[in-house]
């Protein structure tokens, strides 16, 4: 039960190459923080100069108020989930889970209690006389958090705990870690690729690119208000459609030009976009897929070149009359079944979108235009 | 046999295979015709009959008129291989695409038959070469020309037994592959036992004591044995059993540390200390004998008590061996050091509650090859202990019986020693054979 | 020669685009060697740089240092004890103090001897008390070279120290002066099992290295500058002086007194490279086969066979070289079998006894060697053998390529692909396999015209046997041994530097990884 503090951290590697820049983070007592981003972001690379199992270059790294960058990994009280489990292979599960309590030469007995109950919580008491070779890859994953549990330490770290899981279980694993804490009820870091489990789990989500923060905020801030390009094409799935147009003023009024279409930019966001006095030019325009609507009449004309049927849902990949490619989200439930069966390959389809779901982003600097 | 379709197949060949042919068939040409030409000169004949076919068949038989069964087993192999492969080949065109077993047996038949006929002819070889009275490497140039020859020739051939092969269908082909297969072993399994074979039971031969020219001994007893006890044999055997015992213990720990280190430690120094023992190993390591010899000698560590400066000698250097080890290390995840390490171990425990029983077999690996080196080790052992009675381990001891001087009187007394030596070794390396080979292959794929 | 780009290349005949690799190859090995050439340069410019930085640090810290660091610089580990870090501390300071004690005492004698190696011999002189003779033992020659190397290493070995102290000051420094506390002795002694576990590991092993392999090569290499023999090495003449470059000259130079010798190092030198190469190429390629026999699908009794084989790799060396030389002597088993049989009426000489028969005792060498080391190749080709993906060989077989064509594609390039290093390694070794060629040929027969004046070489000595039979037996040439190893390192050297740039030039096109 801690509160972790970065401050300026950053990693170069002998090479010169540069990791990790600048990272300023915050992060408060039992807070669950998830680090997302594509491989080679610098994201484990910061989980691991947290745990001490990679020397912090320039910066500090305080837990609880203390400054750890000189101190050995086992000295700075953590717990680490490893991605690929790192269960030792010659010992039991339950040597496994109780190895960092032996280190700590506590009595057996209490070893005993202490072990049966993780185990109990997570539901392998009866594997505890088994190998590890000898469990299933969720079971293994369970382990490993069990051992890391019985530490009770002050941060919990975790380093892409899900990502060796097939599909089904990775869900009901992130189920179970939204539990786990629950249960803990201490400060979770957490490093991730995966969007999705980013959103479900995180009180607050640190996108990273290139050893870059691109933003800071709570899942539902970085959906609603991504603070550039890179976030918006990043969080969400399918990913955002980013259309090069113009944003017109006419009589005090927004309007944006996506394929020739005039669209009124209307609510919240033609509101904000006046007083803040956004002048008229070229930009990026963001519109989620689910926020595309299939119209009537009027519209963008686009043909339809994939189908891809989710069930409740159809993602239709689109291309316009100059060949740009969107995404666009549609409800099963609203359509006719002559309207599905129309939709094959190159059928005319005519989409449109409304003000208030628009993101705009600057050509050059690719930064939000209504964000800090 | 007809030299036409010889001539036939070779021009198709040499069509696919323009270049290889070229360069081989001339090599060859110019090697036959210059090699015979000068066997020719040399026993008054026409040189020119060289290049003629048959009349450089016929010279050669007048030419070794002592064996002209020689000769004539000689030339008898090209026939065979040629009428053997011809053979496929004409029965495959007169029954294209049948199916029929004969031919399998035909096949095989053939081949053995062809086996036979190459051990004839290396036979007929030796008596050719003994006749003439020639140096070795005529002896090696009449044994291989033919065989080359043929190869040459059989070449081409080869689609056409695959041919045949794929007419009789997989199960029957593989048949007559793993027979052929086997028979290669069995005959390999022969000459790898024959030399060991013939050590034990020589080493119960009483009759005499130096080299005869037969295996079975015609009085078998125990004698060697007995001498083999009442000799130096004795000190000689604790000798080697102590420095290999001291080096497989020492030197085992050595190379761990060292490996171990090099493998997950990253430290300065780290790429240059492997480069620099690269070097170092690049120097013959006989070249620092000269020097240990005269400061083991100062430190009395010579002659007669040259084991511990034996045992100095061979652990004093094993760090340079951490190769195979090191890769063997650098496959155990470092995550589970990290894990360790994050649960509360220090380096020191990392190395010794999780990485050391992890590494089972490459420590039986060090600690079996540490073990067995001091046995066949000959040169330091031979220098150090300047063949002093006393201070020798087995292998400088039973190298000295076999010394001009000695080995009449003990060839046989080395036998049997060499069966005491061999039997306990062989025996631990065959029970741990499966650690062997891991560590062999590890350190092969590592380089 | 013309460079191809990637799309003519694939243009060229079959015949051509063999020409054209091999050429490569080829024209590859003086890039390679330049390379090498230029790594090396590279290397010392930046040792001479970093070697510049370092005195610039030294002074910077002399200059900008405390009082207590100033005082170090004197009296090393001063800084640590007036810091508080005592264990430290005294360590320099005991290290400091014994090597000036050495210095006084031994250090500074050697020293003073090593450049002329010492004046003089042992001499008979008068006793007046006795009113005999005796001998008085003079300088000795080797003892000097050998202390002096060891006072240099020990000189090199108090720099560094001195260094390392210098930099601590500095670092010591600059701690307290962010107000942090400094490591105590207790955190030192803690740390060599944790953080600077390395250093506990190292100790022992390098240590080892560092006494017995590194100074004995210092030691021969100047060696090989001097006149040591085995004549000035006894109680009557310890004296050797260094004679520049001398051996070298006699070693290589084609004309002059040194001829003989050149021209028995060139012969050697070309065996041992054509040994080495059958040696491993034999080895490599019928071991593979015999790999791939054994583990064909069908043939059972697979343990079997490869136990047979590993017999070889059980049974110690020199047991079965040893045996195997006698089976094929004069009156060995084979000749007596051979005659039993009627086969042949004299005795085939297998090792030769005579000059034009050196052709059969190196074959023979050859052959024996396949079957002490088809074994060890058998047992690496299983294991990476079984390591080939099964789906290469199924998509092959779909494509319709035969077995033949399965092997060449597929089998062989993966093999030469890992192995790559494992057969460098191995011609390096065998042109140091000194137990094969001594203990089954002893280097015979003798090469008589080459003998003569380097000692008595045989046909089928290598560089390594014959080095072995100058230190030990013909007049104990010390100064041609280490002129020989020398040699013996500059061309194995040469050998790994081309083939470790020109390799990966080859295994780029053929990635398994």
């Amino acid at each position: 039960m801690a509160s972790v503090k970065l401050t300026k951290v950053k990693k170069i590697y002998d090479n010169k190459v540069v990791a990790v820049h600048d990272f300023d983070l915050d992060i408060k007592d039992k807070e669950f923080v998830v680090f997302v981003g594509p491989s080679g972001c610098g994201k484990s690379t910061t989980l691991r100069m947290i745990a001490g199992l990679e020397e912090i270059s320039e910066g500090t790294v305080e837990i609880d108020g203390v400054v750890v960058n000189d101190l050995q990994p086992k000295d700075r009280n953590i717990a680490m989930v490893f991605q690929n489990y790192a269960l030792y292979p010659h010992m039991t599960v339950y040597d496994n889970i109780a190895f960092s309590l032996r280190l700590q030469k506590m009595p057996e007995d209490l070893i005993y209690e202490k072990v049966t109950k993780a185990a109990e919580i997570l539901g392998i008491t009866e594997y505890l006389m088994r190998k590890p070779r000898a469990l299933s890859g969720g079971q293994r994953q369970r382990v490993a958090i069990g051992r890391a549990m019985v530490r009770e330490s002050k941060v919990f770290l975790m380093d892409e705990p899900l990502s060796n899981l097939d599909a089904k279980l990775r869900n009901q694993m992130r189920a179970e870690i939204i539990l786990l804490r629950q249960k803990l009820n201490t400060t979770f870091i957490y490093v991730t690729h995966d969007q999705t489990e980013a959103m479900t789990l995180a009180d607050r989500i640190v996108i990273m690119k290139d050893g870059f923060i691109m933003q800071v905020g709570t899942p539902a801030e970085c959906f609603d208000m991504p603070a550039n390009l890179f976030v918006a094409e990043f969080i969400g799935a399918p990913k955002m459609n980013i259309i090069k147009c113009e944003l017109l003023k006419e009589n005090g009024r927004y309007y944006v030009t996506p394929f020739g279409a005039k669209i009124e930019v209307d609510g919240e966001k033609g509101q904000e976009l006046a007083r803040r006095d956004v002048k008229p030019g070229k930009i990026l325009l963001g519109v989620r897929p689910e926020h595309i609507t299939l119209a009537q009449q009027g519209g963008i004309p686009t043909r339809l070149e994939v189908n891809e049927m989710m069930g409740s849902e159809l993602h239709l990949h689109v291309y316009t009359e100059d060949e740009t490619r969107l995404i666009v989200r549609v409800p099963t439930i609203g359509l006719t079944n002559e309207q599905r069966k129309g939709m094959t390959y190159g059928s005319a389809l005519n989409i449109t979108f409304e003000g208030k779901v628009m993101h705009f982003f600057d050509p050059e600097t690719e930064k939000n235009m209504l964000c800090d | 046999m007809n030299y036409y379709a010889t001539v036939n197949n070779t021009l198709e060949f040499i069509k696919e295979n323009a270049l290889i042919v070229g360069i081989i068939a001339a090599f060859c040409v110019v090697a036959i015709t210059v090699g015979m030409w000068k066997v020719f000169q040399k026993a008054g004949k026409h040189p020119w009959m060289a290049v003629i076919p048959f009349a450089r068949d016929y010279t050669l038989t007048e030419i070794g008129s002592t064996g002209l069964i020689g000769v004539l087993a000689y030339v008898i192999l090209p026939i065979l291989g040629i009428i053997n492969l011809n053979g496929i080949r004409y029965f495959y065109d007169l029954n294209k695409g049948a199916s029929k077993p004969i031919y399998a047996i035909l096949f095989v038949l053939g081949t053995i038959f062809l086996a036979i006929a190459l051990f004839f002819h290396v036979l007929s070889s030796i008596k050719l070469s003994n006749a003439f009275e020639k140096g070795t490497g005529f002896l090696i140039g009449l044994i291989l020309l033919p065989p080359v020859f043929l190869l040459i020739l059989g070449l081409d051939q080869s689609k056409y037994v695959r041919s045949v092969s794929t007419s009789l269908g997989l199960k029957a082909s593989r048949a007559i592959s793993n027979t052929l297969i086997y028979i290669v072993l069995v005959i390999m399994a022969i000459i790898w036992l024959v030399p060991f074979v013939c050590i034990v039971l020589q080493s119960f031969r009483t009759e005499s004591t130096w080299s005869v020219g037969y295996v079975l001994p015609k009085q078998w007893g125990f004698q060697n044995y007995v001498d083999l006890w009442n000799s130096n044999f004795k000190r000689w055997y604790l000798n080697t059993f102590i420095i290999a015992l001291i080096v497989a213990a020492l030197q085992t720990i050595i190379v761990l540390c060292m490996s171990y280190t090099l493998s997950r430690f990253r430290f300065k120094l780290r790429k240059g200390l492997m480069q620099f023992m690269l070097i170092l190993g690049m120097f013959p390591g006989m070249l620092t004998m000269i020097i240990l010899y005269r400061v083991l000698k100062d430190l009395g560590l010579t002659e007669s008590h040259a084991v511990p400066g034996l045992v100095l000698v061979y652990i004093a250097s094993s760090g340079m061996g951490y190769y195979v080890s090191k890769g063997f290390f650098d496959t155990i995840p470092k995550s589970l050091d990290e894990a360790a390490r994050v649960d509360g171990a220090t380096r020191a425990q990392v190395l010794y509650k999780i990485i050391l029983p992890l590494a089972k077999p490459i420590v039986i690996y060090t600690i079996l090859t540490a073990f067995m080196a001091p046995w066949g080790d000959f040169v330091f052992a031979k220098y150090v202990s300047f063949e002093d009675p006393v201070g020798m381990n087995v292998a400088v001891g039973l190298w000295k019986w076999l010394t001009p001087d000695m080995i009449n009187q003990r060839y046989t007394m080395f036998c049997a020693g060499g069966v005491i030596v061999a039997i306990p070794v062989a025996v631990l390396f065959m029970c741990l054979q499966k650690y062997y080979v891991e560590g062999v292959t590890g350190g092969a794929v590592k380089g | 020669m013309k460079r191809y780009t990637d799309m003519e290349y694939l243009r060229l005949p079959k015949g051509r685009k063999l020409l054209y690799k091999i050429a490569a190859f080829f024209c590859a090995i003086p890039r390679a060697l330049k390379n090498g050439a230029l790594g090396i340069v590279r290397a010392i410019g930046n040792f001479f740089r970093s070697i510049g930085l370092e005195f610039a640090d030294i002074f910077k810290t002399f200059v900008n240092g405390d009082w207590k660091t100033k005082l170090s610089f004197f009296v090393m580990g001063f800084g640590n004890i007036a810091r508080g870090q005592i264990l430290r501390g005294l360590l320099f300071l005991l290290f400091e103090a014994a090597f000036i004690f050495y210095m006084i005492f031994a250090g500074a004698k050697w020293l003073s001897m090593l450049p002329s190696l010492g004046k003089v011999g042992p001499h008979e002189v008068y006793n007046a008390v006795l009113d005999t003779h005796t001998t008085e033992y003079g300088d000795n020659s080797f003892k000097i070279l050998l202390y002096g190397v060891l006072t240099v290493f020990f000189i090199v070995a108090f720099i560094y120290t001195w260094r390392v102290n210098i930099k601590q000051n500095k670092i010591a420094e600059q701690i307290l002066k962010s107000g942090k506390p400094l490591k105590s002795g207790k955190d030192d002694l803690r740390s060599l099992v944790d953080d600077s576990f390395h250093r506990t590991l190292l100790a022992l092993p390098l240590t080892g290295i560092l006494i017995f392999t590194v100074m004995p090569i210092v030691f021969m290499i100047l060696v090989a500058f001097t006149n040591y023999s085995g004549s000035n090495d006894g109680y009557f003449n310890s004296l050797f002086t260094w004679v520049g470059l001398e051996n070298f000259n006699t070693v290589l130079s084609w004309n002059g007194s040194g001829g003989v010798y050149s021209a028995t190092f060139g012969e050697v030198l070309t065996w041992t490279l054509i040994w080495a190469f059958f040696a491993t190429f034999t080895n490599y390629f019928l071991g593979m086969f015999v790999a791939m026999m054994i583990n064909k699908k069908g043939i059972r009794l697979k343990k079997v066979w490869r136990t047979i084989l590993v017999l070889t790799i059980a049974i110690p060396q020199f047991i079965s070289l040893l045996y195997v030389s006698k089976m094929f002597d004069k009156n060995g088993i084979v000749n007596g079998l051979l005659k039993d049989l009627g086969i042949i009426d004299h005795v085939i000489d297998f090792w030769g006894s005579t000059a034009h028969d050196a052709i059969l005792p190196r074959v023979m060498v050859i052959v024996i060697n396949i079957w002490i080391g088809i074994p060890y190749l058998m047992l690496i080709a299983t294991g990476i053998l079984m390591n080939i993906p099964a789906d290469l060989y199924e998509s092959a077989k779909i494509d319709g390529a035969s077995g033949w064509k399965q092997f060449s594609k597929i089998t062989l390039p993966y093999m030469l692909f890992i192995t790559g290093p494992y057969l460098l390694t191995s011609f390096t070794g065998n042109m140091n396999n000194f137990n094969v060629i001594y203990l089954l040929t002893g280097g015979n027969p003798i090469n008589n015209a080459a003998s003569s004046a380097a000692g008595s070489v045989g046909y089928t000595d290598l560089l390594i046997t014959w080095l072995f039979k100058i230190t030990t037996t013909t007049g104990t040439k010390y100064y041609m041994a280490s002129v020989i190893g020398i040699l013996v390192f500059i061309v194995v050297a040469l050998i790994s530097l081309v083939v470790y740039n020109v390799l990966p030039s080859i295994k780029n096109e053929e990635d398994f990884q």
